[in-house]
């Protein structure tokens, strides 16, 4: 068992590989394509020679074949090289960034990732338990209409109201301005604690309050409507009418039922996960949040090939990553999935 | 008892939400209190960018503005005037021929660690300008043929040619000296040692947060607010949902005209207008078919309507413009108006006709815009223009765009008939307004392919003049031209918009445009 586990997480691993390099050419070709190039996009109307322009290009690689270009910088990749900065900054390491940015990201996605199974999971329960009721019919619309939420409309409705007609929650931003916050993770509730800032700790909760329940709101609905059917599926299973028949309390009862309903939870929340990194690209944009969505948004504003190829290996990387985890706890939960 | 357990579920996360909130939350207070009689702190709200630390490099209105805070030239703007006033240097000679400027740095300066800057500072620093040839280099490359320190606290330069406007070229940043750490022959980007400026930086994290500390070594008065924060905002939305929200002091670059409205009618703010030395404009490739037609270009001047545009795109936060040199600068005349009017169909038809367009034959043209580098008011705009072309019933406009890395290419390249662009001003003299666009060895960069000899000479001789009448003039002259030939028509001049709480004080802009913070301040209450 334990080899065959090992051989399962090896073969696993190794498919990130392939999936990694597709979405690299894939990146690769779709920047190429486009008309413009960085450099110009740089120099705007600013009156320079063809040979300083020329010059701009060979320092940014650009003079170079495309195939050169595109096995250079999978090379480096290799290395764990992402290139440098083609826009402002000139020539600063993309991978600086990444460190930078990809904290901000990762908090916000494990603050939205745990309102939308949390709600997903109650709502969904609730639905299960009323099967049939209005209760059902309401938690079922709200899986519909959450699941359908734009993220930025969603967004905005929240911050007028908690905003600026409450006035109890900021609408932008990661911590209020003047703060100074001992960097140990990027992640600025963690490194609170860590560093036992409690006004750090206050400001970064009040900032992500907004945004994670803003993406957590909208990726709750697929939740919602899993756990609601596996939730009646096993609630109508004989062993849980042997519970009653036991006089087993409801909620002992409707706890048992839902951890039997977890296991393509687990796998959904897999899935989810990747999906959450790309709603963040959204909810960072509307909450002016410095994580990889709005770096990439403004890398694409500069034909940046380097950190936008760069960004999006990373991500497609961690999002691989999580899937495997997600795929061996899976593995572990559920005693029918062989190696 | 299953409802009950729901129920007492809903109450505990209705309960953590209020709790959260009330606690976490409150009126947002960005606010410290220090001495002095003021706030300690303000923040400000920009969806700018900063894009290079290095003033060698840097070229853009933003980074020049926070340049100018943390770094000082020779001389400045006086400021909110156009009027040149000693700053790092005390006093200044020219010879006669306006080739050789002395200056006489004054004695006490320090960097903001406490370096003294002496003569040989300046001079490093402006030849690293020469050397590093970044974008802004040309400022000094082209006027400057070398700089010597005669001794600790004098600096000559001498010209390549008689430049009357050497001392605006001087508040430039290429000029500003900068500390000795920033490396002699390379950018450096992310350099924060400055210069001498008014502030320090204390923190910078790009594109997310700046914070400026008062440099405890300036020479001048101390600015008024001890630090200024300023948080960079990706859209103008977000930027306004956050001055309304209390978590910024201000909201500067830039909010959208319907933002400004609205806010102005809120009544909550105070809302600053201030001249805007940027322009735009229409260019036509006088090189391409049907706009090599100087009766096809003067008749797409004459249809413009300047007063429509101001109103209807943006709310009348600009003002009409009927020439590349901005109202209020000296030697601006309204050529425009004087030669077509405003709005005149029956002159563009008039016009047309004699290019040899009617309703059987109507000219077609492609307009081409950029849909997000100058704003989200682009798509209206170009809409609005051909709207007010298609008035003449002659010409039809099929309306294009391309985002801006692509514009540029095709601008260069002079791919495009009919298109929009936008200029903020070098430094503030009619030469920044008219020998970029005008003179044929410097404006391969708009693509309208515009040569005349004639205003090469004019440009060449206002250069070098020093009597401003004289220069006048001669600018006059090219204006006329300008009117005549039409490879640019000229739509607008911008208006610059500050919005502050309203216990925000001393905010003054002058025509330069930039922000200066050491001015600003709030009263502690």
């Amino acid at each position: 068992m334990a080899r065959g586990i090992g051989q399962y997480i090896v073969i696993r691993g190794l498919m990130i590989i392939p999936t990694i390099l597709i979405l690299y050419t894939i990146v690769f070709i779709f920047l190429r394509i486009l008309p413009g190039n960085p450099v110009l996009a740089v120099v705007g109307t600013k009156n320079i020679s063809p040979e300083q322009l020329q010059h701009l290009m060979e320092m940014a690689g650009l003079d170079k074949p495309l195939y050169v270009q595109y096995f250079d910088y999978l090379w480096k990749m290799l290395h764990g090289d992402f290139g440098v900065t083609l826009a402002f900054p000139m020539g600063k390491p993309v991978v600086e960034y990444l460190k930078l940015r990809f904290p901000a990201t990762l908090e916000l996605t494990i603050f939205g990732f745990t309102v939308s199974v949390l709600l997903g999971l109650l709502t969904g329960t609730i639905a299960a338990t009323k099967k049939g009721t209005k209760i059902d019919t309401g938690m079922r619309l709200y899986s519909i209409i959450a699941y359908t939420l734009f993220i930025p409309w969603f967004g905005m409705m929240l911050q007028y109201v908690f905003g600026i007609h409450f006035h109890v929650l900021p609408t932008s931003g990661r911590i209020d301005p003047g703060i100074e916050l001992q960097r140990i993770t990027g992640l600025y509730v963690l490194d609170s604690i860590l560093t036992g800032n409690w006004e750090a700790f206050t400001s970064a909760i009040s900032h992500l309050i907004l945004p994670a329940t803003t993406l957590g709101i909208v990726l709750s609905g697929a939740y919602t409507r899993l756990v609601r059917n596996n939730m009646v599926d096993v609630l109508s299973q004989d062993f849980i009418r042997s519970y009653y028949a036991r006089g087993v309390r409801d909620w002992k009862v409707t706890w048992y039922a839902l951890k039997n309903a977890f296991i393509p939870v687990v796998t959904l929340m897999g899935l989810q996960f990747a999906i959450l990194l790309g709603g963040a690209v959204l909810t960072e944009t509307t909450f002016n949040w410095p994580g990889m969505g709005t770096f990439i948004v403004d890398r694409i504003d500069y034909r940046d090939y380097n950190a936008i190829q760069g960004a999006v290996v990373f991500f497609a990387f961690f999002v691989g990553l999580i899937s495997l985890i997600v795929d061996i706890v899976y593995a572990l939960l559920d005693p029918r999935v062989k190696y | 008892m299953k409802s009950k357990v729901l129920s007492l579920a809903l109450l505990a996360i209705f309960v953590f939400s209020v709790v959260a909130s009330g606690c976490i939350g409150g009126e947002k207070t960005t606010t410290q209190t220090g001495g002095a009689g003021y706030a300690e702190q303000i923040v400000i709200g920009v969806t700018d960018k900063v894009t290079d630390l290095d003033p060698a490099n840097a070229y853009d209105f933003y980074t020049w503005e926070v340049l100018n805070n943390i770094m000082e030239g020779l001389v400045k703007y006086k400021p909110g005037t156009l009027e040149i006033e000693p700053a790092l240097a005390e006093s200044w000679e020219v010879n006669e021929d306006s080739t050789v400027w002395t200056f006489h740095l004054r004695k006490d300066l320090k960097f903001a660690d406490g370096t003294p800057l002496k003569a040989q500072d300046v001079v490093r620093s402006i030849e690293r300008v020469m050397t590093i040839q970044g974008d802004p280099s040309w400022l000094v490359t082209d006027f400057v043929e070398k700089v010597e320190a005669k001794d600790d606290y004098t600096v000559v330069f001498y010209l390549k040619q008689p430049t009357s406007y050497f001392l605006a070229l001087l508040t430039t940043p290429p000029y500003f000296p900068v500390h000795p750490s920033y490396s002699p022959n390379e950018i450096q980007s992310d350099q924060t040692a400055g210069g001498a400026g008014p502030y320090k930086i204390a923190k910078w994290v790009r594109d997310e947060e700046l914070v400026l500390e008062a440099n405890p070594n300036y020479y001048g008065e101390p600015p008024k607010t001890k630090r200024i924060i300023i948080k960079f905002y990706r859209d103008a939305s977000t930027m306004r949902l956050a001055l309304q929200n209390g978590e910024i002091d201000i909201a500067w670059r830039t909010l959208r005209p319907t933002d400004i409205e609205s806010l102005k009618s809120e009544g909550k703010y105070s809302v600053i207008e201030v001249p805007g030395g940027f322009i735009r404009y229409v260019c036509l490739n006088t090189k391409a078919e049907p706009t090599s037609n100087v009766k096809v270009r003067q008749a797409l001047a004459a249809a413009i309507d300047r007063q429509e545009i101001s109103n209807k795109v943006f709310k009348g936060t600009v003002e009409p413009l009927y020439s590349l040199i901005p109202n209020g600068m000296w030697s601006h005349i309204d050529a425009f108006k004087e030669k077509y009017g405003d709005g005149n169909i029956e002159l563009a038809k008039k016009l047309l006709k004699e290019a040899g367009y009617d309703e059987s034959n109507p000219l077609m043209i492609q307009l081409w815009y950029t849909p997000t580098h100058y704003g989200d008011t682009e798509a209206d705009l170009a809409q609005v223009l051909k709207e007010q072309w298609e008035r003449t019933g002659v010409i039809k406009v099929d309306i294009k765009s391309a985002e801006w890395g692509t514009y540029v290419d095709y601008a260069r390249k002079g791919q495009m008939q009919v298109y929009l662009l936008g200029w903020y001003p070098d430094y503030l003299d009619p030469d920044d307004y008219t020998t970029p666009f005008l003179k044929s060895t410097a404006n391969s960069w708009a693509g309208t392919g515009y040569t005349n000899p004639t205003v090469d000479e004019l440009l060449t001789k206002a250069q070098s003049l020093t009597d401003q009448n004289e220069r006048t003039k001669l600018y006059e002259q090219v204006q006329k031209i300008l009117a005549e030939e039409v490879p640019y028509i000229p739509l607008i001049q911008g208006k610059l918009f500050v919005v502050t709480s309203p216990d925000v004080k001393g905010v003054t802009i002058g025509p330069d445009m930039i922000f200066k913070y050491s001015t600003i301040y709030k009263e502690k209450g």
